[in-house]
């Protein structure tokens, strides 16, 4: 794997043509080649343009928010064992939609809206917390992040937990959502994400340098003229927002943000100037590839993709850590 | 200066995502659309006088230029009311869990198991009505609406006679008539109602859901068909003071309330009376020492379809045999 941008750009490409391709109503290649020309059969193109294209382009934004955000969590905490959720984005989310669950919205554009917003609200407003909580002066150390992080997340969740308990009629409504399926599909669900998606992971690209610089730890970076703080807390804005985005319309999908991240380090390496695009096209590439799973393994019968991530992501996960000859490579 | 910036970020991060959607509908997304979405949703698109207007459980107005052909149910609920007045065969597609009547098995699958329906597959049959009920989110209404299908959301009525009503919709919808099968439903209703009217005692009745915990049980609470059943078929059931519709009493609530009959909602999972009998901590209570714990089809008690006055019949034969011989 001499080319990394190479091999995963067309690994990439081959999951969205297969996300393209699979679902539970049989459509041929020779049909699908007849769509693509604009020429196949009415019901199919359907299918295609309006059913399969905006869920592949929501689970590829989905996935690359999460690995992209996973590595640079990794990064900026210096954890193997960070994921975008460290911090509370997802209890937090999770929080915000259960709570608007449990409200009576009208059957209306906004009423339905009000999930995914309350979720993004939620989760931004944990991660805010936190952070604030988490400050000593003029700096945050990592280690109170984590620890404030994970203590609110505890919190968020019990509450969670609490919500469903007392509101029985909408568990179904909420294990669905919080087990991780996109719940809104739709261009309009895309459209909202998009912008959050573009400027977090956009920030993160451009974080590369800086991240490894933050490997040296605090004091060093310092040393070596990087605003740790500033950087810190951009990376921290950044990441959210992707994440939220993302979890606000696709529900809490876990695993991807901490393994895909991983795997492209043992297989390409450390730098995070590549390690970033590189965890953002794979994140994508995992996601799709869960989400055709989850699409045809008990057709016609859709299973939340937050199973599959773990349900296949760990075993092949462990199969590769066996396998990389470079044990060191964290 | 940098706190200001986060704030200022924040605060535009909530604005855009109170940005309303775009206003073109979202089928017009593809070159090949245009055709597409007249194959889906023919009637809808046609001009001609409408066949039914109607508003939904939604409060949607739902309009058909002529009686449903090809419906997909997505609740048993709703399958079975289809069945019911006679619009059987027009039904080309149901939910995982509709497997009444048997008839039923037959017709293709569109999942449903965990909330998560093969959108697609409900798309290509073609349907001209799809019937939802409350098990399903609007999300998948919108959802479907959104694709051009035309969709009646059923509410979930809170009185045996509400249900008529549903009848009454989906019949009218699917070209149907239901007096005929509502006449006879409330012939049978009445017919319990004057053999209940003149009891003096009404039983106190647990009914049992789920025991996988046998010290907490889950059992039909205020609002729900379980409740309704058992109080109209002249019983008192001990969960309607709870607070939940689905509540989990405890033990030593049940055992304090002391029911002298048990209904068996989960039977059809396997648990018997006899195993009832011998659960620890249940031998003080009345209806054990006496042996009244009976097996009941909870199909005909939790599902808002006609069945609803089969399960009142076979609840009052339970709760008072001597007026059901």
């Amino acid at each position: 794997m001499k080319k990394p941008f190479l091999s995963s750009l067309l690994v990439l490409l081959i999951a969205l043509i297969l996300s393209l391709a699979i679902g539970s109503v049989f459509i041929s290649p020779a049909e699908m080649w007849k769509i693509l020309r604009g020429m196949g059969e009415a019901k199919f193109a359907f299918i295609i343009w309006n059913i399969r294209l905006p869920r592949t382009v929501l689970v590829a934004l989905t996935g690359a928010a999460l690995s992209g955000s996973g590595a640079a969590y990794q990064g900026l905490f210096r954890n193997p064992l960070a994921d975008p959720f460290l911090i509370g984005v997802a209890s937090g989310a999770g929080l915000g939609a259960v709570i608007a669950m449990s409200i009576q919205w009208p059957y209306s554009f906004w009423g339905l809206m009000a999930i995914p917003m309350a979720a993004f609200i939620a989760a931004l407003l944990t991660v805010f917390i936190v952070y604030f909580l988490a400050r000593v002066g003029q700096t945050v150390p990592t280690s109170n992040l984590i620890l404030a992080g994970v203590a609110f997340s505890s919190f968020a969740t019990s509450l969670t937990s609490f919500l469903m308990l007392r509101s029985t009629s909408e568990v179904r409504r909420a294990l669905g959502w919080l087990l991780g399926g996109a719940s809104q599909t739709g261009w309009t669900a895309i459209l909202a994400m998009l912008p959050y998606v573009l400027i977090g992971l956009g920030i993160l690209v451009f974080f590369g340098y800086r991240l490894n610089l933050l490997q040296f730890g605090d004091d060093q970076a310092q040393q070596m003229g990087l605003n740790v703080t500033r950087t810190k807390t951009l990376l921290l804005i950044a990441s959210s927002l992707a994440t939220a985005a993302a979890v606000a319309f696709s529900g809490i999908i876990g695993f991807i943000g901490l393994i895909v991240p991983h795997l492209m380090r043992m297989w390409f390496g450390a730098d995070y100037r590549q390690l970033i695009p590189l965890s953002i096209l794979g994140g994508a590439t995992a996601l799709l590839i869960s989400d055709i799973l989850a699409r045809v393994v008990l057709a016609p019968q859709e299973i939340p993709v937050g199973i599959i991530t773990a349900l296949v992501g760990a075993p092949f996960f462990l199969w590769v850590l066996r396998r990389v000859k470079n044990q060191g490579y964290w | 200066m940098f706190r200001k910036t986060l704030i200022l970020t924040l605060l535009a991060a909530l604005l855009a995502a109170c940005a309303p959607a775009p206003s073109t509908p979202v089928v017009d997304s593809a070159p090949t659309d245009a055709a597409a979405t007249e194959a889906v949703a023919t009637e809808a698109a046609t001009e001609s006088a409408a066949y039914l207007v109607t508003s939904d459980g939604l409060g949607r107005e739902v309009t058909l230029a002529a009686p449903a052909e090809r419906v997909v149910s997505l609740a048993p609920s709703t399958t079975e009311i289809l069945f019911a007045v006679g619009a059987g065969a027009q039904v080309v597609g149901r939910d995982e869990f509709s497997d009444y009547p048997a008839e039923a098995a037959a017709i293709e699958s569109v999942g449903g198991s965990m909330g998560e329906y093969s959108v697609e597959t409900i798309v290509a049959l073609e349907p001209d009505l799809v019937l939802a009920a409350e098990i399903n989110t609007p999300e998948l209404v919108s959802q479907l609406e959104e694709l051009g299908l035309t969709v009646f959301y059923v509410n979930n009525p809170t009185t045996i006679e509400e249900m008529y009503g549903s009848l009454e919709n989906v019949a009218a919808l699917t070209g149907h008539d239901a007096s005929e099968l509502i006449d006879a439903l409330k012939a049978r209703v009445a017919a319990v109602d004057e053999k209940i009217a003149p009891i003096s005692a009404r039983p106190s009745v647990f009914y049992e859901i789920d025991a996988s915990d046998p010290a907490k049980p889950y059992t039909y609470g205020p609002g729900t068909f379980g409740n309704l059943l058992i109080e109209r078929a002249g019983g008192y059931n001990i969960g309607s003071e709870a607070a939940d519709m689905y509540p989990q009493l405890s033990l030593e609530q049940i055992v304090v309330t002391n029911p002298s009959i048990i209904l068996l909602g989960d039977s059809m999972w396997g648990v018997t009376p006899e195993s009832v009998l011998t659960r620890e901590g249940w031998g003080e209570i009345e209806a054990v020492k006496s042996s009244q714990v009976f097996p009941i089809d909870d199909n005909l008690i939790s599902r808002p379809g006609p069945r609803l006055v089969d399960g009142l019949e076979a609840l009052a034969k339970i709760l008072h045999p001597g007026l059901f011989p």
